[in-house]
C-alpha cells in the first residue's frame, strides 16, 4: 500500500473543464493536509485538441511534475492511448466503460487495474451538462483511494455557486458510491488527511502570485493585452482593481500597454504589464523610453517557446538574452527569475522597488510553466518586504531652492522625482536625449554625462543588491557536481536532487535569481569551488552558459537543454545529468 | 509682471526661444492660440500636462511652461491615456502631428475615442512628416507631390474629422492657423470639457510640404487658406473636404457622453460599497 504518494493525470477534450477539475482535486489533497503540485499542458485550441492537468501528491514539499503517473482520470478514448505508457506498473485508469470499449491489442499490457465508472450515464441520471461528468469521476477517485468524501464536497461547494454545487455534490457522491460498490479494495494507493489539515498553506499559480505581489506592492495601475501565458494575469486583477483602487485596463496592444503604464507611472503610481515574447517585442521601443525618462515600470516577460508565435500554450526559456539586451541604445535595467511561487510573489515586491529606488525599468522573467502551474507554498508574510518608494517627492508642493529638474545630477545618478500636478515644479522629460530640465538636446557634452548619469544608478544598483538574494544555493556547499539554472527549472531541479538522495555524485545548485546586473560575485564564488558544471536550461543555445562566459569568462563543463515545449521532469533529469558526466 | 514682458511669459519657456521652426511654419500660431486658451480660462498651470509625440509638432511640448512629456513616435495618446487614469486630477493635452497621430499612433487614437478618455487632442496637419523630410503620410491629398510621391500621392487621405467623429470623440473641430481667434475659442472649450475632444489644425509647412506644391511661403499657404476655406459649423463632418477648392472647417461635433474616467469610478465606488456591505 502507498499511502499519500501519487501522480494522478486528468485528460480529456479541452473544453471538457480539465485544468479546473484538477485544482479541484488537487484543493481537496491540500486541504488533507497534503503538499501538492498541478501543472497543465494544453494546446491552442478552444475546443477539441488534448488537454490534461497533473495533480502530484506527497507529504513532503514538492516542486514539480513527476516523470510517471500512477493513476489516469480518461474523460476520453485518446487520453488513455495516449498516456498509458507514462503509467507505473499496476497503475489505474477511471474511464467510463460503458462509452469507451478497450481492446487488448491496443492496451498491449495487462498489469493495468480498469476501474470503470458510469460517468455519462450518472450525468443523464442527475440530468446534468456533460461537462459534470469531470465530477463523477473525481468522486470514484476519492473512493478509489479511500480518501475522504467530505473534503472534496467542501471544495466543490467553495468552487461552484450554491445551486451548481448541489448538483455537483450528487454527481461527486454517485462516483463515488458506484467506485465503493465496484472497485473497493482494488487500488494500492490511498489517501489519508494528514496532522497539517487545516494548517494555511496557500495552493496557487506562478501567475496569481505576481498579482498578488504586485496588489502588495501598491500596484496601481495595470495594463496589458492578452497574450498566452500573461493572459490570466490580467484574468486575475480584472475584477481586483475596484476592489484594490487600482485600475486594470485591457489595452488595444503592447505597446499601448506599455506606454500607458510608463504615463501611470509618471503620473505618481506604482504601474505594471504583462506579456509573453511578442508582446515584449511590441513594448521594447516603450521600455527604452521608461530607460529614457527614467520612469520606473515593472514588467512581467512569461516565456513561451519558438521565434514569432511559437508555440501559445507551452513554455520555453530562449528570451533571456532578448529581456536583457530589447530595445536599441544602452541602459540600465534589472531582469529578475523567479523560480517558484513564493519568488514570484516576493519577487515581485522586489521588482517594483528596485524600479521606484533607481527609476529603472525592471522585467521579471518568467515562462508558462511557471506561471500556469500550481504551487504550495507557505502563507506569504506580506511584511517582509517593505515598500520603498526612493525618492518620490510626495508633498504638494516642491519646496527646493533652485528650479527643479527632473534629471538632476547626482552623485549616484538617481534623481529627486516629483510628479506633475506638484506646484512650484514645471516636470519635464523626453523620450529624446534632454538636459537636467528634461529639454531635448543633442549637444555632445550632455550627451556623455546623462548617459554617464543613468549608469551611475547601475553603480549603486549593483551595491544595492547586495542586500538581496541574487543568486540562491541548494544542496551542500561542495558537492561533485554543481548545476546552475534559473526560473522555473528549479523545480525539477531540486526533484532530482531529491531522487538522488545521498548517492553518489553529490550535487549542489546554484539558482541565479538576478541575471541582471549578473551576480558576477556570487556564481563566481560558487564556481570557483566547483569540481563538475552543468548548467541546465530551457533553451537551445544555452544563455545562461553565454552570460557566464561573458561575466566570468568561464566555460560550464556541460549544458543540459531541452527545448521541446516541456518542461524537464526530475527522473529525465537526473539522468541526463549522470549521463554527461 | 513686469511692464515689458510678454503677455504669455507666465505660460512659455522664454529661455527656449527662438524655437526651432521654420519660417512660415503655423506650429507657432499653434503653440500661441494653446498658450492664450490657458491664460484666458485662468486655468491653474500646475494640472496642465503637454505630452507630444515625434515631429516638428511634437516639440511644442518643450516651449510651454507646463508639466510635459515628450513620448516616443505615436505613443503619445498611449502615454496621455496612463498619466490621467493615474491621476484625474491632470489636464492631459496631447499636441501631435498627423503622421504621428494618425499613421503610427494611429491605433491608440481610435481606441481612446472609443474609450472616451478624457483627454485632449490637437493634431498639427501639415499633410506630411515635416520632421524627417517632407515624405507623405495619412493626410496628404490626393496627387500632391511630396519627397516619396514623386509622381503625385496615389493614396487616399484620411478625413480626420470623420474619422475622430465616428471612433466616438465627444468634441470635433478643425479649423486652420488662419482661424487663430476660433481655434482659441476650441481650445478653451476642450480644456473645460470633459472626454476625448478632437481639433485638427490644417497648418502650412511651406519649407517641406508647400514649396513642392507651388506654395513655397507661409503666405502663399495661408492664401490658398484663405481663399478655400469655408465654415459649416455643425455639418456631417463626412463631408468635410479638404480640395484645393475648398477647406469645410468648423465645430462639428459638442456632445455629452460618460468618460471612461467617469465610469470607472463609479464602477469602483459601487463594487467597493458592496464589499463593504458584505463584510
Ligand atoms: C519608431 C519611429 N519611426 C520613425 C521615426 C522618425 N520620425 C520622426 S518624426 C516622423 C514623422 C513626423 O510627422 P508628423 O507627425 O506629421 O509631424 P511633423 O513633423 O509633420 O510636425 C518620423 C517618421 C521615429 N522617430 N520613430
Ligand atoms: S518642416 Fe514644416 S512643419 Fe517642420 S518646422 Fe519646417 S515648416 Fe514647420
Ligand atoms: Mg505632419
Amino acid at each position: 500500500m502507498i499511502v499519500n504518494k501519487i501522480s494522478v493525470l486528468i485528460g480529456g477534450e479541452a473544453g471538457a473543464g480539465i485544468t479546473r477539475s484538477g485544482f479541484l482535486f488537487a484543493k481537496a489533497c491540500l486541504r488533507g493536509g497534503l503538499h501538492v503540485f498541478g501543472t497543465n499542458d494544453y494546446q491552442s485550441l478552444i475546443r477539441g485538441g488534448h488537454n490534461f492537468y497533473i495533480v502530484r501528491v506527497d507529504t513532503e514539499e514538492i516542486y514539480s511534475q513527476a516523470d510517471t503517473i500512477d493513476l489516469l482520470l480518461a474523460l476520453n478514448r485518446e487520453t488513455i492511448l495516449l498516456h498509458k505508457d507514462k503509467l507505473v506498473h499496476g497503475g489505474g485508469i477511471v474511464y467510463d466503460g460503458e462509452e469507451i470499449a478497450l481492446n487488448d491489442e491496443e492496451m498491449d499490457r495487462d498489469d493495468l487495474k480498469l476501474y470503470s465508472v458510469p460517468l455519462k450515464r450518472v450525468v443523464k441520471e442527475l440530468d446534468g451538462p456533460l461537462i459534470m461528468r469531470n465530477t463523477v469521476a473525481l468522486g470514484a477517485t476519492v473512493a478509489i483511494l479511500s480518501y475522504d468524501l467530505e473534503i472534496l464536497n467542501a471544495i466543490v461547494r467553495d468552487a461552484f455557486k450554491p445551486k451548481v454545487a448541489e448538483l455537483n455534490l450528487k454527481a461527486a457522491k454517485m462516483g463515488y458510491d458506484y467506485a465503493r460498490e465496484h472497485h473497493a479494495e482494488e487500488s494500492t494507493y490511498r489517501l489519508e488527511r494528514t496532522s497539517l489539515a487545516g494548517k494555511r498553506w496557500i495552493f496557487l499559480t506562478g501567475n496569481e502570485a505576481v498579482a498578488l505581489g504586485a496588489i502588495r506592492a501598491g500596484c496601481k495601475f495595470f495594463a496589458a493585452y492578452p497574450m498566452t501565458p500573461a493572459t490570466p494575469l490580467l484574468h486575475f486583477m480584472a475584477p481586483l482593481d475596484r476592489e484594490y483602487n487600482m485600475i486594470v485596463l485591457q489595452a488595444e496592444s503592447e505597446i499601448a500597454a506599455i506606454n500607458m503604464t510608463a504615463g501611470a507611472s509618471f503620473a505618481g503610481v506604482r504601474a505594471m504589464t504583462a506579456t509573453s515574447g511578442g508582446g515584449f517585442c511590441l513594448m521594447s521601443e516603450g521600455l527604452g523610453m521608461t530607460a529614457m525618462t527614467e520612469t520606473p515600470v515593472v514588467i512581467m516577460l512569461a516565456q513561451r517557446p519558438g521565434p514569432s508565435t511559437g508555440l501559445p500554450t507551452y513554455s520555453g526559456q530562449g528570451d533571456l538574452r532578448f529581456a536583457i539586451h530589447a530595445s536599441q541604445g544602452e541602459f540600465p535595467r534589472v531582469v529578475i527569475a523567479p523560480g517558484d511561487v513564493e519568488e514570484c510573489f516576493y519577487e515581485t515586491m522586489n521588482a517594483f522597488n528596485l524600479a521606484e529606488k533607481f527609476q529603472i525599468p525592471v522585467l521579471l522573467i518568467t515562462d508558462k510553466y511557471l506561471v500556469e502551474s500550481h504551487g504550495t507554498a507557505k502563507l506569504f508574510d506580506p511584511n517582509r518586504i517593505g515598500i520603498d518608494r526612493g525618492l518620490l517627492l510626495t508633498a504638494d508642493a516642491y519646496a527646493g531652492e533652485e528650479e527643479y529638474q527632473r534629471h538632476k545630477f547626482t552623485k549616484n545618478g538617481v534623481s529627486p522625482r516629483a510628479t506633475p500636478g506638484t506646484r512650484a515644479a514645471i516636470v519635464r522629460t523626453s523620450a529624446d536625449e534632454h538636459v537636467e530640465s528634461g529639454y531635448t538636446t543633442d549637444d555632445a557634452e550632455l550627451t556623455t554625462k546623462m548617459t554617464d548619469k543613468r549608469f551611475k544608478k547601475l553603480d549603486a544598483l549593483t551595491k544595492d543588491l547586495e542586500n538581496y538574494e541574487t543568486t540562491k544555493l541548494y544542496g551542500p556547499r561542495k558537492a561533485d557536481v554543481t548545476i546552475l539554472g534559473w526560473g522555473s527549472t528549479k523545480g525539477p531541479i531540486r526533484e532530482a536532487m531529491k531522487l538522488l538522495g545521498k548517492e553518489s555524485p553529490t550535487i549542489n545548485y546554484l539558482q541565479i535569481v538576478y541575471l541582471n546586473p549578473f551576480p558576477v560575485a556570487n556564481v563566481q564564488k560558487v564556481l570557483k569551488s566547483a569540481k563538475q558544471t552543468v548548467v541546465v536550461e530551457n533553451n537551445k543555445t544555452s544563455q545562461l552558459s553565454s552570460l557566464i562566459r561573458e561575466y566570468l569568462l568561464m566555460t560550464v563543463d556541460h549544458e543540459i537543454l531541452k527545448y521541446n515545449g516541456r518542461p524537464f521532469n526530475p527522473m529525465e533529469l537526473l539522468q541526463k545529468i549522470k549521463e554527461v558526466l | 509682471m513686469s511692464e515689458d514682458s510678454h503677455p504669455f511669459e507666465r505660460f512659455l519657456r522664454d529661455g527656449m526661444m527662438p524655437h526651432i521652426w521654420c519660417e512660415g511654419c503655423g506650429n507657432g500660431i499653434i503653440l500661441n492660440c494653446f498658450v492664450r486658451a490657458l491664460k484666458d480660462i485662468e486655468i491653474d498651470v500646475n494640472k496642465v500636462v503637454v505630452v507630444s509625440g515625434i515631429g516638428c509638432i511634437g516639440r511644442l511640448s518643450g516651449y510651454t511652461n507646463t508639466d510635459s512629456y515628450h513620448t516616443t513616435h505615436g505613443r503619445a495618446i498611449a502615454f496621455a491615456t496612463g498619466a490621467k487614469l493615474a491621476n484625474p486630477e491632470l489636464k492631459t493635452v496631447v499636441i501631435s502631428g498627423d503622421g504621428d497621430l494618425f499613421a503610427i499612433g494611429g491605433n491608440h487614437f481610435i481606441h481612446a475615442a472609443r474609450r472616451n478618455v478624457d483627454i485632449q487632442v490637437i493634431c498639427a496637419n501639415n499633410f506630411n512628416y515635416g520632421m524627417t523630410g517632407g515624405q507623405y503620410g495619412p493626410t496628404t491629398p490626393l496627387k500632391a507631390w511630396t519627397t516619396t510621391t514623386p509622381y503625385g500621392n496615389i493614396e487616399h487621405p484620411f478625413n480626420l474629422v470623420h474619422l475622430a467623429a465616428a471612433s466616438g470623440a465627444v468634441y470635433v473641430a478643425r479649423w486652420t492657423t488662419l482661424h487663430v481667434r476660433r481655434l482659441t475659442e476650441s481650445i478653451k472649450k476642450v480644456l473645460q470639457k470633459e472626454g476625448f475632444s478632437f481639433i485638427e489644425v490644417i497648418t502650412p509647412c511651406p519649407e517641406i510640404y508647400g514649396r513642392r506644391n507651388k506654395m513655397a511661403t507661409g503666405i502663399e499657404m495661408m492664401n490658398w487658406f484663405k481663399t478655400a476655406a469655408e465654415i459649416r459649423n455643425a455639418s456631417d463632418p463626412a463631408e468635410a473636404e479638404i480640395s484645393p477648392e475648398k477647406i469645410v472647417v468648423g465645430e462639428f461635433i459638442d456632445a455629452e457622453k460618460p468618460t471612461y474616467d467617469h465610469l470607472l469610478r463609479e464602477m469602483m465606488k459601487q463594487v467597493q460599497e458592496r464589499i463593504r456591505g458584505e463584510k
